[in-house]
């Protein structure tokens, strides 16, 4: 009786579990099948065609957006990692004069909206240092953006690591340079990881910064060409559909790898 | 988090046998290379962070297009705040709000579900994580087709013979943050069942079996047992819809509604935006901005109290 009992509950579980799997899964499904169909077969809702992709070429310069972002984003990725592992360095293990304040007031860096500075931000980039529709000017703020986090998940790392450990190498002779390269950097690759993979999905999915610092069809990234020509009443659905998929994918296939990384960066902030 | 690793730190110098100058020495190396090792990312934080919030005070003060600006005191202020306008898009933004206890209940519910780890529970939770690898655009872009006249909402209804109250919700004011809402519970539908469910792998398990013992039922657990004990991870959860509703929709909005119809759909973060680069006023959306920071910047803070308070 109990157990027959218990057994009924579980599969009222898993049928509810399933039932937010479709809700939650609906839009790649529809995503998927309908950026393989024509214009006529998704008003039809049968079939199958790769026209839509043909006319997607034809609104977005796909090939070079893709690349857009893959820089942008690479480039962002390597400048966050950079700073925030010699800053986490400089933070936890070496210290100096004032550095927990700085510390702090980089980590409240992370409570600026965007959208509070953006427009002095703007002016800067393209009038002070002329770097309007240069991929270096939105890898600059993308990475102010989210180095804080970043130099926050490298400190709270590295201060596991035990201080004996510096200690030991510089005795026998090492710079702290040798230490960060040898001991420090090869210790930390999971929470590098994590760091990237954050940041990665971070910038291939922006729209704002992209929109306003890389605003030329050929600078553009994947994202921002999609969100522009969609706002451009492009009314072709199917090829929109196609679009966001191709621009979807890159980060779907990271987070698929490195799901784990991504669900430790996310609880940081609260399992400490 | 405030702590500084010093204490630690000067225990290893001790350690190291450091009771002479050469202990001192190194000490002053080791100051001089962690100021080096900083500076990367103090000089990207100054120059594109720290200097930019103070120009956006100092610029809210003035009449500003980017090149020539001009004093005016508070008169963006006083302006902003007797602008009809603004007080609406504060109204969106709490409209907004009000989504923010589905956000919360909703994959509360859900992580408990997925924490008696059923068969391909695992499954599940990828599935419901999806989703934060998606960018706001094409999530943007699917709700459309989803909320549209002809789209799959009102043609599901038809389906199932409730034609009757087919909407287009994107063209009312309210239906259409409506949908911006029921969109923005669904993207964060995953971060925050991943936070519970991590939270609920903290919990004793044992405190479960005692209560299954006692003949508590499922509901009792759950209201009596789970919910005060995952209060933390509940409050970080909050806190973080809490500022994804003020600060990351831009995008959202920017793809399904661009703010309207009318003023419908536009909040905050989305009037910078508009008011600086669309009207090209730049000190007034510099002001807006200044509001904008204030506001996160208080829950933000307030986020902080409570952490210190749990930690102490």
């Amino acid at each position: 009786m109990r157990i027959a009992r218990r057994r009924i509950a579980r599969s009222l579980i898993v049928l509810i579990l399933c039932l937010v799997v479709v809700v939650m899964l609906f839009p790649f499904v529809f995503m998927l099948v309908n950026a393989f169909r024509s214009k006529d077969q998704y008003l039809a809702g049968s079939g199958f065609s790769l026209d839509s992709w043909k006319e997607l070429f034809k609104y977005l310069p796909v090939a070079q957006q893709l690349l857009n972002s893959t820089i942008v984003t690479a480039g962002s990725v390597v400048l966050i990692i950079l700073v925030s592992t010699t800053g986490g360095f400089a933070f936890s293990k070496l210290g100096f004069r004032g550095s927990s304040v700085v510390f702090l007031a980089i980590l409240a860096g992370m409570m600026i909206p965007m959208q509070s500075i953006i427009i002095p931000e703007f002016v800067n980039i393209a009038r002070v240092a002329h770097l309007h529709n240069q991929y270096l000017g939105a890898i600059l703020v993308y990475s102010a953006l989210g180095a804080p986090f970043a130099t926050y998940l490298m400190t709270t790392y590295y201060r596991g690591v035990p201080s004996e450990l510096i200690e030991a190498s510089v005795i026998d002779g090492a710079s702290f340079w040798d230490v960060f390269r040898k001991v420090m950097l090869p210790l930390s690759v999971p929470a590098i990881t994590t760091v990237a993979v954050l940041q990665f999905i971070q910038v291939w999915d922006d729209l704002l910064v992209g929109l306003l610092f890389l605003n030329g069809p050929s600078v553009r990234t994947i994202t921002v060409g999609l969100a522009v020509i969609q706002t451009g009443r492009v009314v072709n659905v199917p090829a929109l559909m196609a679009g966001s998929l191709l621009s979807a994918l890159p980060a779907i296939i990271v987070f698929l790898i490195f799901q784990r990384h991504l669900i430790q960066g996310l609880t940081m902030g609260v399992n400490k | 988090m405030t702590t500084t690793s010093t204490p630690a730190r000067s225990a290893a110098v001790v350690r190291g046998g450091s009771s002479g100058p050469s202990g001192s020495r190194f000490r002053a190396s080791e100051r001089r290379a962690g100021l080096v090792f900083a500076l990367p990312v103090i000089v990207l934080e100054v120059l594109f962070l720290a200097v930019p919030l103070v120009q956006a005070v100092y610029y809210s003060f003035t009449r500003w297009d980017g090149l020539t600006s001009t004093w005016i005191g508070t008169a963006n202020y006083t302006r902003l705040f007797g602008d009809p306008t603004f007080w609406r898009v504060v109204a969106n933004n709490l409209l907004l709000l009000a989504s923010v206890p589905f956000a919360i209940v909703i994959p509360l519910l859900v992580a408990y579900l997925l924490n008696e780890h059923v068969r391909g529970w695992r499954f599940f939770r990828s599935v419901y994580f999806l989703p934060t690898a998606i960018s706001w655009v094409v999530i943007g872009m699917v709700s459309l087709r989803v909320f549209a006249a002809q789209g799959i909402l009102n043609h599901t209804l038809d389906a199932v013979g409730l034609g009757f109250v087919n909407t287009d919700m994107l063209a009312g004011e309210l239906s259409a943050m409506g949908a911006v809402a029921i969109t923005f519970i669904w993207s964060v539908f995953g971060t925050n069942t991943i936070i519970f469910i991590t939270g609920m792998a903290t919990l004793d398990r044992e405190v479960y079996e005692a209560a299954r013992v006692d003949g508590a039922s499922a509901l009792t657990t759950f209201v009596r047992i789970t919910i005060p004990m995952l209060m933390r991870f509940i409050q970080f959860a909050f806190i973080l819809t809490l500022i994804t509703a003020f600060t990351a929709l831009f995008s959202l909005i920017f793809v399904m509604t661009g703010g309207g119809p009318g003023y419908g759909t536009t909040t905050l973060e989305f009037y910078v935006y508009q008011q600086g680069f669309k009207v090209g006023v730049f000190g007034y959306a510099a002001a807006i901005g200044i509001v904008l920071f204030v506001i996160v910047f208080g829950i933000s803070l307030v986020q902080l109290r409570i952490f210190r308070s749990r930690l102490d």
